[in-house]
């Protein structure tokens, strides 16, 4: 199993050989795979259809009452300074938190990769904080960053970096606060990828560029760049999607603190809009518009990746 | 190689050195949590801050328990995500198989599908979930929840089950058809043992989705004494001035079972395997 990527499970692999367990049992094939296929398509593709449908709707989130209204949902979003302003934290937000992750994770897959006392213990370390749940690593550093006790203020005051306690859930830092703790969170799945390829790269053209003469940092460059390519790609694509719609992190940041506008993120003001003002048609119009922007872009990073590759 | 000893062990330490800085910010924040948790509540508070404790108190555990409904949450948790784990597997074993064994139309189709589906976030089907939950009839009930669950990792355990199944070859359930099995004995007896480790780590998978879940818990339930941990503590964190002791004896005690089955899929996740498993 070591050798399949993580992120690009392998490819449907023809069964040579089975006729016989092919043709009569189509029939049973179809029986087996139905029952996923239905509850598949009642409970996702269903409800994003019916998601569609209700971002027509003035509708309440919790009663009956609904009436189509056409676009004007859309109109109306579009012309809230709110939402661009969400679309803006939101984009200060997974750009910043992506770029981190992704230096981070490299480099620390990197250095996993190498040889030294106590690195499979590490490894699994590292990769602790992406499964534990997010409530807990969001407690974790709040308490970390609280502002009067916290031990990180602390530790920068008695390093004489500050005189002032810093106010990390303050206007000023819970974007950076916010960042961080989502670096943190999220890096070992860009970890979890590119140590898996790494582990995969032939050792023989580290030694031929050896022989070649050339150092650790053109061997990084030409050897195991080129080599990380395709899995990039696709942790790129993945973690975009992922962070430009993370809720949970931000939400559970905002909570009890006076600075929660500054983070108030697309996915959070989604939220908002249909569980606190109780409008669902709002809602979903801005998460059918937060799919489509997803869409648009995926499949523009998709073609000049294939432009690339051509 | 033509590198001198000097130069070695200088590039060795600092391999050491960035492990060391590594090891402090992934693995320090949870000993600074377990060991606020242990600690008497004037020591919580103390200027410096002492990491280890002048003694080992279980007080906070108390008020966790005494307190709270903390082992309401923690039991509701646990069914919900057994729950889930169990009907994710009762339809996803199938259709891997399906999708592995025979050919029918559209069973590329099928797989093309799922994939998109896994890449649906939470915050983009809510509202249309919740909507549909309520028409059920289901709102407020787990069943409403592990339905959800259900749904949510359905895609990538067929993704990770179908990979698995690809790695048994045809050629050992043919044999024993050939031996007078039939199907069904062929698949309980030769093919479910050897698929074995990859079906419980899918399980495993869907355990931490569902067990670390906020966002449908927090939208699908509102009674209390339904609550699962994440939405339990989280709503303990805003109910008044944080106990830090508390939450964080909360917090040690909700990482325990993740903890605990994360000593069996590390070694996937490490060689790549399953990490996609994992949405976040």
């Amino acid at each position: 199993m070591a050798d399949q990527s993580v992120l690009s499970p392998s490819l449907p692999v023809p069964l040579s050989g089975a006729g016989r367990l092919h043709l009569s049992d189509a029939a049973l094939g179809i029986l087996l795979v139905t029952p996923a296929v239905l509850l598949l398509a009642l409970l996702t593709l269903y409800p994003v259809l019916y998601g569609v449908w209700i971002s027509f709707l003035n509708k309440h989130s919790f009663f009956p009452e609904q009436s189509f209204v056409w676009l004007s949902n859309y109109a109306a979003i579009l012309r809230d300074p709110e939402f661009w302003a969400s679309v803006r934290r939101g984009a200060v937000y997974s750009l910043s938190t992506i770029f981190l992750q992704i230096g981070l994770g490299v480099g620390v897959a990197l250095l996993l990769n190498q040889h030294f006392p106590g690195r499979n213990i590490l490894r699994a370390i590292v990769i602790f904080p992406y499964i534990v749940p997010t409530v807990v690593a969001v407690i974790i550093w709040k308490w970390l960053l609280n502002s009067q006790f916290g031990l990180v203020n602390h530790l920068i005051e008695a390093a004489g970096l500050v005189d002032q306690p810093i106010s990390w859930m303050g206007r000023d830092w819970i974007m950076v606060s916010l960042v961080l703790v989502s670096v943190w969170q999220f890096f070992p799945f860009v970890v979890i990828g590119v140590l898996a390829r790494l582990q995969t790269i032939p050792q023989e053209l580290y030694e031929a560029a050896t022989v070649d003469g050339a150092n650790a940092a053109q061997r990084f460059l030409y050897v195991t760049l080129p080599q990380l390519k395709g899995v990039l790609f696709v942790i790129v694509l993945l973690r975009s999607i992922w962070m430009f719609t993370k809720f949970d992190t931000p939400w559970l940041m905002i909570q009890g603190g006076g600075a929660e506008v500054y983070i108030r993120t697309l996915p959070v003001y989604t939220y908002l809009r249909t569980f606190a003002y109780y409008e669902a048609g709002m809602g979903s119009a801005m998460a059918v518009l937060m799919f489509a922007a997803l869409a648009a872009a995926a499949s523009l990073y998709l073609r000049i990746w294939r432009e690339e590759e051509a | 190689m033509s590198r001198s000893p000097r130069l070695w062990s200088a590039s060795g330490s600092a391999v050491i050195l960035c492990a060391l800085g590594l090891l402090v910010f992934s693995a320090f924040p949870f000993l600074w949590m377990a060991s606020t948790a242990v600690k008497p509540p004037q020591e919580i508070f103390a200027t410096p801050p002492v990491l280890w404790p002048s003694r080992f108190t279980l007080e906070n555990l108390e008020r966790l328990f005494g307190e709270t409904k903390f082992l309401t949450y923690f039991r509701n948790s646990l069914t919900v995500s057994f729950a889930a784990v169990g009907l994710t597997l009762l339809f996803s074993v199938p259709a891997a198989y399906s999708l592995t064994r025979f050919r029918f139309p559209g069973r590329e189709r099928i797989a093309t599908v799922v994939l998109f589906t896994y890449m649906f976030a939470p915050i983009m089907i809510i509202i249309p979930f919740y909507v549909l939950v309520r028409f059920l009839g289901l709102a407020n009930t787990h069943f409403g929840l592990v339905l959800a669950y259900t749904a949510f990792c359905l895609p990538f355990s067929m993704w990770m089950l179908r990979a698995f199944f690809q790695t048994i070859p045809v050629e050992i359930e043919q044999a024993a058809l050939v031996d007078g099995a039939n199907r069904l004995q062929a698949v309980i007896h030769v093919v479910l043992p050897l698929a074995l480790p990859g079906v419980v780590a899918t399980g495993i998978f869907t355990f931490i989705l569902a067990w670390n879940d906020y966002i449908f818990a927090r939208v699908l339930l509102s009674r209390d004494e339904l609550k699962t941990l994440p939405i339990g503590i989280a709503d303990l964190y805003n109910a008044s001035v944080v106990d830090w002791g508390m939450i964080m004896a909360a917090g040690l005690l909700v990482i325990a079972p993740v903890l605990g089955v994360y000593v069996f899929i590390q070694k996937y996740l490490i060689a790549g395997w399953g990490a996609e498993g994992l949405k976040g």
